[in-house]
């Protein structure tokens, strides 16, 4: 059956180009506007950013990096998101964006140090327009209103994508930034990766209804789409930020995806999930997907594939090199340099002392 | 010099002249708008300024002090008002997981200014009449202070508004309608105590709500030959030892007084500071004078769980004691 | 083809052991980067170790089964043909056993002071510094505050007016004559006050029979090393203290305890032209009756000449005062030299009527009185102590 063109309300311009079923149509596929050198890139940004996810496992297990939360599967989001936006347009993430932040330019090996122990925040927020990580759940969405608000009040063009989990959404905070979005018409994407899981709690478990309509409850549309497809999300968060900065308001995109691998290194899956839903859920892997479909279009063969992956193996061991080589600040500098634009005399007298204290610098 | 104002008047006028000044600075939260706030202190102030530089929030702490996050990272010097001490918990963990660490975790200073009135004495109902200083206080990144005349209150406003980092100015809503003559051109650094009234026998160390009340036992402290030093912290982090400590050096004795129940209060942090770098200067044990350790009482029972100018005179008179 | 030796991490924040399952490789084998080398169970999940780094396995350091702790070697690999030795061997990252990346913090040593700490003074802080500047010795100061706590005008007190200084006396002025009360008066009246304000005390009296001691003055006399009954008092006083240690103790009221003292320091208050003072024989327990009568006498000069150190005129543990030195005064009251428990008087020996045998004869003898803390003692110990006092004092021998 073909996919149904339905007829929406004339501010939401992002159900226009999905199935009811949250499948880009074919019509609008067509209509993405991407060149095969585009095409490519985001396949190969994929290929990237899930080889960089498999070695800084790698390095956890080595004993180099104290944690890692994995984002396999959840590619396509990560993908297709950070290509549908502008690069002055902000992004708020949870602490799973690392493949984000690596689209941004944020230089992997530097973002590590966070899990290597060396560091909160490696990089310059303002630089690469990208927040911090934020660890407790859901309270970087408030922040990305915040920023909206102010694009607003200053009459900016930039939108602000604030992405959190499923289970982001039970909190307090992720409700009341839903609602001033909507009080405030901020220009705002807010980007769901339902991956079904938090920590060892499934969606079931999470909520009794569905994420996307909640939007309608703060005054804005929402829309559940495929979140494993990458065209899918690159046109729906494009479409939804085209919107917010013409300065029609928040959207929420519930982009459905699948935690494919642990909650972070110190998790066992396998405690609490079926290994047939892992199965299942590897049948859509966003990256095969995508290549089937690139080939499919004839956009890439197995040349540009293998090329991929040696480039995406080269940066891997790149990235590891790099990490390891890596200083570790000074701890006085580490621990008390970035507390205080002007730190107080008692302050400095404490690092005074601190670094006093210290032997073998 | 003018007309005297209230502290009311003050702070609604430091208000003004920072959003005046800076076009970034912007003032929200609950019914601070068409209101003017539950105690009118912006009152007049969206008038003046317009929708977009004063305006009501919904009705949700957390994300008011969230938004000001986001607000300051994008350029603007945030005033948010939480409309009650006690209604300040829901906003706790923005507080102190972001606002205070958010420069540690970036680089990124946020100049946000979150007013907060607090403590008793007005016979209010549960969750209006809490000290919740303490809990700020001990997170690091933060700067609290607290004004106890109109004329700090203004000066300590503008100072707060104009640091690059995060400051949770306490305003002490029992003396809204202390009425003194300001100079607005005076400044008053954070992190600065004062010496509110001169003396030699004991120090009483207070702040925000309880120096009017030590003054009160210092003057009456006079008429019976006891000389009461009151030395009136503003800002509690960062704290002004070297005022304290001048004074100890003078007296050899202290009392800290607050509002807010004794038990892990902020004097045990000023009284164990005065014992560690006055230990040799000490002729009695630092003592605390404070709340009582359980919830807030009800209205009725309130001046019996206040500190008080006797209470403050008793425990002057036991380090006095100590010969 | 350097060897290297992998070492187990911390796999899951905190963890500090793990089981080993299986290897993936054998001895002798080569591996590349990231090759599975094991699995391992710990805690929280089973999970895959990649090896870190390209070369042949040298050794397996685990069996299967067997547990591994957290930094324990785990497998040894000898590097491939130029592959950068540049990983860190032996170094988890900033958890478990780890080393900090830079500087530990240890503890500065710094000199300690081991000044004598008394526990008899009671000061704030403030007035030892005070004390201690000015050159104050504070347990020859009485303090005024309360519960005997010595006062910062105490020490000043003390401070500005040498021992020697003669009380002022102000011009008489109708009838009264005002004395300014300075220096060894001040001190003896608030440590009088001091006792009889803080310590709750009785006194028991009892008369001794001299005739054995003056027995054996006369036998002194007679070979030419006569001594006064002093010695004889103290040698007594001494032994029975020793079979009553409580006399010899203090009360230490910041802790509600009884400070028992292992060494005797016996006080002699002795009249000086300046007023009583109480020098100080040290360790009296260790000494025999001519060290006793030497050590004695000299302390008693010293203290009459003002030529004592005033270490000699503290820290005595017990005082011994003899009221019966001259006059016709048998006994009286003494009062507690604080903060000891006990203070002994005794009176002039002469002939006094006494029951022998049903006889009434008249035979030497002098009253003795002691005066005990009630915190620390009780009447019915404070008459053991005097009966064998007594017992001590009749049973010397010529």
């Amino acid at each position: 059956m073909a996919d149904v063109v339905r007829v929406v309300a004339t501010d939401d311009p992002v159900r226009a180009l999905f199935s009811p079923a949250g499948e880009l149509t074919a019509e609008a596929r067509s209509r993405l506007g991407l060149d095969a050198a585009a095409l490519r890139e985001l396949y190969r940004n994929m290929v990237l950013i899930r080889r960089a996810d498999q070695e800084a496992l790698n390095l956890q297990r080595q004993g180099e990096l104290g944690l890692w939360g994995q984002y396999l599967g959840q590619e396509a989001i990560h993908v297709g998101a950070m290509t549908a936006l502008r690069t002055d347009d902000w992004v708020f993430p949870s602490y799973r964006e690392f493949g984000m932040a690596m689209v941004r330019g944020v230089d992997p090996a530097d973002m590590l140090t966070l899990f290597r122990g060396l560091s909160h925040g490696p990089w310059d927020p303002h630089k690469y327009h990208f927040a911090p990580l934020a660890i407790p759940v859901a309270t970087q969405v408030p922040h990305a209103v915040g920023f909206a608000m102010g694009c607003r009040l200053k009459r900016s063009e930039e939108v602000v994508l604030s992405t959190f989990g499923d289970g982001a959404t039970s909190e307090g905070d992720w409700h009341e930034a839903m609602n001033f979005a909507g009080v405030f018409k901020a220009p705002v994407v807010f980007l769901c990766q339902n991956n079904y899981w938090a920590i060892s709690v499934p969606l079931s478990k999470q909520t009794a209804g569905s994420i996307a309509d909640r939007a309608h409850g703060y005054g804005f549309p929402g829309i559940r789409i495929d979140g494993n497809d990458v065209l899918g999300v690159f046109a729906a968060v494009r479409a939804a930020a085209a919107r917010a900065r013409q300065g029609d308001g928040p959207y929420l995109i519930e982009a459905v995806t699948y935690r494919m691998g642990a909650h972070t290194s110190s998790d066992d899956p396998t405690r609490y999930r079926l290994d047939s839903e892992l199965q299942a859920w590897n049948a859509r892997d966003p990256i095969a997907r995508y290549r089937g479909w690139l080939e499919q279009q004839g956009i890439i063969d197995d040349g540009v594939v293998a090329a991929i992956a040696d480039a995406a193996e080269s940066a891997a061991q790149a990235m590891r090199a790099r990490l390891i080589s890596l200083p570790a600040p000074p701890a006085g500098e580490a621990i008390f340099g970035r507390v205080y634009s002007n730190p107080p005399a008692s302050f400095l007298q404490e690092r005074e002392e601190f670094e006093a204290s210290l032997e073998g610098d | 010099m003018s007309e005297p104002v209230t502290m009311a008047k003050a702070i609604n006028l430091s208000l003004r002249d920072a959003l005046t000044r800076d076009e970034n600075v912007l003032i929200f939260g609950e019914d601070v708008g068409a209101l003017g706030g539950v105690f009118r202190i912006t009152d007049g102030l969206q008038k003046a300024f317009g929708e977009e530089r004063v305006f009501d929030t919904p009705l949700a702490e957390s994300t008011i002090i969230g938004v000001a996050v986001g607000l300051a990272l994008r350029g603007f010097r945030p005033v948010p008002e939480i409309q009650f001490d006690g209604f300040i918990y829901p906003a706790f963990e923005q507080i102190v997981s972001h606002v205070a660490k958010y420069r540690n975790r970036s680089g990124i200073s946020l100049p946000i200014t979150i007013r907060v009135p607090f403590g008793g004495n007005i016979g209010a109902v549960e969750h209006h009449s809490e000290s919740p200083e303490a809990y700020f206080a001990h997170t690091a990144g933060l700067k609290v202070v607290t004004p106890s005349t109109p004329g700090d209150a203004y000066a300590l406003l503008q100072a707060a508004i104009d640091d690059p980092d995060p400051v949770i100015f306490f305003e002490p809503k029992a003396r809204y309608y202390l009425k003194e003559e300001i100079d607005p051109t005076a400044r008053v650094p954070l992190g600065k105590a004062r010496v509110a009234h001169e003396g030699s026998s004991v120090s009483v160390i207070a702040y925000g709500p309880t120096v009017s009340i030590a003054l009160q036992a210092a003057k009456t402290a006079a008429a019976e030959q006891i000389s009461i030093e009151v030395i009136d912290l503003r800002s509690l982090s960062p704290l002004d030892m070297d005022t304290v400590m001048a004074s100890v050096r003078k007296t050899h004795r202290a009392v800290v007084v607050h509002e807010a129940p004794v038990f892990c209060g902020f004097g045990a942090e000023v009284a164990a500071r005065i014992s560690h770098d006055g230990f040799d200067l000490l002729e009695a044990p630092v003592t605390r004078v404070g709340g009582l350790n359980v919830p807030y009482p009800p209205a009725r029972y309130e001046k019996l769980y206040l500190p008080d100018a006797d209470r403050i005179l008793q425990a002057a008179d036991a380090v006095l004691a100590y010969g | 083809m350097a060897d290297q030796t992998f070492r187990l991490p911390d796999l899951g924040e905190g963890l500090t052991e793990a089981q080993l399952v299986a290897w993936r490789v054998e001895e002798g084998a080569r591996v590349e980067v990231n090759a599975p080398l094991c699995d391992v169970e710990t805690a929280k999940a089973v999970v895959v170790i990649p090896s870190p780094w390209a070369g042949t396995i040298q050794k397996l350091h685990a069996r299967p089964g067997e547990s591994v702790a957290v930094g324990e070697a785990l497998v040894t690999i000898a590097a491939a043909e130029g592959a950068p030795a540049e990983a860190t061997p032996g170094t988890l990252v900033g958890y478990g056993p780890g080393a900090p990346e830079s500087g530990i913090r240890r503890r500065a040593r710094m000199p300690v002071a081991t000044a004598e700490t008394s526990i008899d003074v009671r000061a704030a802080p403030f007035v030892r510094q005070l004390a201690k500047d000015k050159g104050v010795d504070l347990a020859q100061v009485a303090g005024t505050g309360p519960g005997g706590r010595i006062t910062r005008s105490d020490v000043e007190a003390a401070a500005a007016t040498p021992a020697t200084t003669a009380a002022a006396t102000v011009p008489s002025n109708g009838g009264e004559r005002r004395i300014s009360v300075v220096g060894i008066r001040k001190a003896i009246a608030r440590q009088m006050v001091r006792s009889v304000s803080t310590i709750p005390q009785f006194t028991e009296f009892a008369v001794f029979d001299a005739t054995n001691l003056m027995a054996a003055r006369e036998k002194r006399k007679a070979s030419g090393r006569p001594m006064t009954p002093l010695p004889y008092f103290i040698e007594a006083l001494v032994k029975a203290v020793r079979a009553y240690p409580m006399m010899n103790s203090s009360w230490d009221d910041a802790r509600d305890e009884i400070v028992v003292k292992e060494p005797i320091h016996l006080g002699i208050a002795v009249n000086t032209s300046q007023g009583l003072l109480v020098p100080v024989l040290r360790d009296a327990s260790t000494l025999d009756l001519d060290a006793i009568a030497a050590q004695s006498a000299q302390l008693i000069e010293g203290a009459r000449a003002g030529t004592l150190p005033a270490s000699q005129m503290s820290g005595g543990t017990i005082t011994i005062t003899n009221v019966g030195a001259s006059g016709p005064v048998e006994t009286g009251t003494p009062i507690i030299n604080p903060p000891e428990c006990c203070v002994v008087a005794f009176g002039a020996i002469k002939p006094r009527p006494m029951v022998v045998d049903g006889q009434v004869v008249a035979r030497s003898g002098a009253w003795i009185s002691i005066s005990v803390d009630h915190r620390i003692v009780d009447g019915a110990m404070a008459t053991e102590f005097l009966t064998a006092l007594v017992a001590e004092l009749e049973k010397i021998s010529a």
